[in-house]
């Protein structure tokens, strides 16, 4: 389907970019306000201990404000609210004397600056019960004998005993797996394991809470939902929800780290109420990586095909390492599943998640939920046995894959739609010819220092949580679009944007379905007060639910400013007559009726409105989709292996990827790109290591021992090529969908696929060091060395 | 102790603790907030500005250690044509998400770019060493390389 449209497609400039080039745009720790303490968590030295007493008499003395956790109402609580209550798993307190992974908090100070606010903090002193030896194996925490990291957890309202440190388990089956298994010719079991990996997102967690004249609470923080952030703190403290105003603030990235409520928040609430001040808190480097780091994921998956290259069966063991609390891995069980279920038709299924409490940082969310990990090992299987059978792996993708008609898991079982639009077909034999394929040749032709492969990972990501049947995830959305008295309009919207630029998106969104260019349209700054619930900015759902909801509020604006124009005109019978346009030569927007000489300029229309007392034009709309289609998306890699010293660079790259309409051609490729690098960051070097005595992170949380890919790793611009299908997703605004976690996810697999085309060699524990590689070479007997 | 510089072309005078750093003077005191704090190990970038025309990480720099010279932030660059253009390719480019990164980056470009370091775009891999999470760099490079072609062009 083509459709010409006037913005939508086109590069533009973001709105926020002057801001941005100039350094003049605020994010939360930017922010200061007049007589604003400075807050510090105190942290447990140890991962798993009992606190006999807290002194804080040092730190009172020195004028610090203090709370411990005799401060603070101790209800247990999880810092995602994304699924509904029956379902959400609750075992964290604010503050603790039970601290069970190293680094969490047990006391906060604040004080007038941030080094008065430090040397309170070293001021107090934690006096130990016991300490016990952290389990960090989440096999090792599963056997009876271990101790129990906790013992009695809230699910939803009820408070339930927690066995063998089990968090959570989804047990799921279709069809007769073994039978499909004995029909198999061919079965591939592999086991896989990934990093812990950290976000690093570049701006560092912050909150600022101030205290408003007649007790009122403004909370600004580096969250992906401010209503969330609201509702949790209503609950926690009991303030009712219209005493508490959350703020949208520019986010310096975020990946998935502020889906939960930041542990900082309820803290700096803690303090701000006590010291009745403001307080600012703002994590270091090293504090972020206690905050927050992704799952690590214990797979085993087993697969069965037929010669004629059909799947017959396949089994999926998915233990999660979930860190010392829950945020929400009971949904990342039902997603892992989905993901797994939704990449090709598998005919007979058996799954057994399980989700299991180590003495960790609480592993959250990192773009793709668990995706880009389901994505590598299926990719790396279906490669597999595509070699067994002498089948292309090209052509078993083809020919297996879950396309347009077909049921869709947008986020695990309660959340399905069916698939109306699919690019696969098209990226898949695109990208093939560009990365030429069938130049490849086999790892056992390559000989030498250097050896280069290409390599294929097809996936996808879902386009939000929505769906026709309310299940266990909360999606909808809302806004509000008024015309202003000139004929500009304000859009005002809870949906945060990470940076991707998604509420320029809905800005082009709007200005399309209204034909007025998007420069008229000003994102209005947003708090909780002032706008309609939307869920969260996560499941790549910004552009396809959030735009959605934009377009039909323009709609509604529309139809109103075409009837507000018939009575200042007079003689037009119904708005159907009417049309919207930009008018050139008099720059401004425009109503019209074809073939004649009726004209009247946006601005003129709201002048009159206003000035003749008829009221705003304007609409206020709450959305929810009823579909979370895929977008899906191919990688194609070449790499070179050194094989002297076990490092890997990119020599090629195309993504391709089926975003429906893409919005806007340079946010696509951004995403792209961005995806491509933080994939190849996940596949070499990404990992937060633990000492198996301290259960410390290795390195101190230093990012000096955190490396993400610079500049000098990533290709040369000439050699990444994107390939956008050309689809049209019907459920979609203008056929638009998602792309944030798409862009990511299926590329860590077309990277090591490729480095199995060079070498030889398939790695199944992440990241692949140069040292597993060398160790790997030199067991194949192939290191020159 | 008494230290004295010059800020994006003004005079300062202050009395700091030895043990203060660059970056935290810069925020904290003289509200210069394009300085983004990243890491305060050295290792991100976010918090580059320019000494003596040349892009230094200011979070471990001692504001002691800076005694004379001369400081510039992008602040301190509305007006000038190079930091225009490049801010121009940024914005054009999409090379811009969250924009943490972008206030750093742009200062390392610019004194590449000025000092005839950078003329090309596997220069720019070179030389920019700042790190961002949401691009890949990838249009980073592009713009930073185009504005190099724009200003060095002529020689090749």
């Amino acid at each position: 389907m083509s459709v010409e449209f006037m913005f939508i497609g086109k590069r533009t400039p973001r709105k926020d970019a002057e801001a941005k080039v100039t350094g003049m745009l605020k994010y939360t720790y930017d922010l200061e306000v007049p007589g604003m303490l400075i807050g510090r968590i105190v942290r447990s030295p140890y991962a798993f201990a009992d606190i006999r007493r807290i002194d804080v008499s040092e730190a009172v003395k020195m004028g610090a404000i203090v709370v411990t956790p005799s401060d603070i109402p101790q209800k247990p609580y999880n810092p995602r609210l994304v699924s509904i209550n029956e379902v959400t798993f609750k075992d964290t307190y604010i503050l603790t004397y039970k601290p069970r992974y190293l680094g969490e908090p047990v006391a906060a100070v604040a004080a007038s600056s941030e080094e008065l606010a430090q040397k309170a903090a070293e001021c107090v002193k934690i006096e130990f019960e016991k300490i016990y030896k952290p389990i960090l194996d989440p096999l090792e925490a599963m056997k009876p004998e271990s101790p129990r990291i906790h013992e009695k957890i809230m699910k939803g309202d009820k408070w339930i005993e927690v066995e063998n440190n089990i968090a959570a388990r989804l047990d799921y089956d279709e069809g007769d797996v073994n039978r499909g298994f004995e029909e198999a010719d061919v079965i591939v079991e592999r086991t896989f394991k990934t990093g812990k990996r950290y976000h690093m997102q570049l701006e560092p967690k912050a909150v600022l809470v101030v205290l408003e004249p007649g007790g009122k609470l403004t909370i600004y923080t580096t969250t992906q939902t401010i209503h969330n952030t609201r509702i949790l703190i209503s609950q926690l403290f009991d303030i009712p929800e219209s005493r508490i105003n959350v703020v949208r603030v520019p986010i310096g990235g975020s990946f998935g780290s502020s889906i939960q409520t930041n542990y900082l928040v309820p803290i700096a609430v803690a303090l701000a109420l006590k010291a009745k001040k403001p307080v600012k808190i703002a994590y270091t480097r090293e504090e972020d990586i206690l905050d927050h780091s992704n799952f690590v994921f214990h797979f085993k998956i087993k697969i069965g095909a037929k010669k004629n290259g059909v799947f017959a069966a396949a089994e999926f063991i998915n233990i999660l390492d979930v860190g010392a609390h829950q945020v929400q891995p009971y949904p990342l069980l039902g997603t892992s599943l989905g993901w797994f279920i939704s990449m090709y038709k598998w005919k007979n299924i058996r799954y057994r998640g399980i989700a299991v409490y180590t003495n960790k940082v609480p592993g959250c969310a990192l773009r793709g939920y668990g995706a880009p990990e389901v994505q590598w090992a299926v990719e790396t299987l279906v490669d597999e046995i595509a070699e067994k059978l002498g089948i292309d792996p090209i052509d078993l993708r083809l020919k297996n894959y879950v396309g347009k008609g077909e049921i869709f898991w947008g986020q695990g079982p309660t959340v399905k739609s069916i698939i109306k639009s699919d690019g696969v077909p098209e990226l898949l034999l695109k990208g093939k010819e560009i990365i030429r394929w069938s130049e490849r040749g086999h790892p056992s032709e390559k000989k030498g220092r250097f050896r280069r492969g290409i390599g294929v990972g097809r996936g996808f990501h879902t386009s939000g949580a929505g769906g026709p049947i309310s299940g266990e995830v909360i999606d909808y959305t809302g806004c509000i679009l008024k015309l202003n008295e000139d004929g500009t309009l304000d859009y005002i919207t809870a949906l945060q944007d990470h940076g991707g630029g998604t509420l320029d998106a809905h800005v082009k969104i709007i200005a399309e379905e209204l034909g007025i260019p998007p420069e008229l349209v000003n994102i209005a700054t947003a708090s909780t007060e002032t706008t309609p619930y939307d869920v969260c900015t996560h499941a790549s759902r910004g552009t396809y639910v959030g735009g959605e909801c934009a377009r039909r509020a323009a709609q509604i604006v529309k139809q109103k400013i075409l009837e507000a124009a018939i009575r200042i005109i007079g003689r037009v019978v119904n708005p159907e007559a009417l049309r919207i346009g930009y008018d050139k030569e008099l720059k401004q927007a425009v109503v019209y009726v074809e073939g004649t000489d009726i004209k009247l300029t946006l601005a003129e229309i709201a002048r009159t409105s206003w000035q003749r007392n008829w009221g705003t034009i304007g609409a206020f709309v709450s959305y929810r989709a009823t579909s979370a289609p895929p977008s899906f998306t191919v990688y194609y890699v070449e790499v070179e292996v050194d094989t002297w010293t076990g490092k890997v660079k990119p020599i090629r790259v195309v993504a391709g990827a089926d975003v429906g309409t893409p919005i806007n051609p340079d946010m696509v490729e951004g995403q792209l790109h961005g995806g491509f690098v933080m994939a190849w960051g996940m596949a070499f070097t990404e990992n937060t290591a633990y000492d198996p005595l301290t259960g410390e992170i290795m390195g101190r949380g230093l990012i000096t021992d955190y490396k993400i890919p610079t500049a000098a790793d990533v290709p040369t611009p000439e050699e990444f090529t994107v390939i956008i299908a050309k689809t049209y997703e019907p459920t979609g605004p203008f056929g638009a969908k998602g792309l944030g976690e798409a862009a990511m996810n299926p590329a860590v697999a077309a990277i090591l696929n490729a480095v199995y085309n060079a070498i030889g060699i398939r790695f199944y524990e992440l990241p692949v060091t140069p040292d597993k590689i060398i160790e790997a070479l030199k067991e194949k007997g192939e290191l020159e060395w | 102790m008494k230290v004295k510089f010059i800020l994006n072309g003004k005079p300062v005078e202050l009395d700091v603790d030895p043990r203060e750093t660059l970056i935290d003077t810069l925020r904290l005191r003289l509200k210069v907030k394009s300085v983004k704090r990243g890491c305060e190990r050295g290792e991100c970038g976010s918090c580059t500005v320019l000494i003596n025309g040349n892009p230094v990480i200011s979070c471990i720099l001692l504001t002691i250690q800076i005694n004379g010279a001369e400081i510039t932030t992008v602040e301190g660059l509305v007006g000038d044509i190079l930091l225009e253009k490049l801010a121009k390719n940024f914005i054009d480019n999409g090379a811009i998400q969250c924009g943490f990164c972008t206030p750093g980056i742009l200062l390392t470009a610019y004194a590449g770019i000025k000092q005839g370091k950078i003329k090309k775009s596997e220069d720019v891999k070179e030389y920019v060493n700042n790190l961002c999470r949401c691009t890949g760099y990838v249009k980073i490079i592009e713009a930073i390389a185009k504005t190099a072609d724009e200003v060095w062009g002529h020689e090749r």
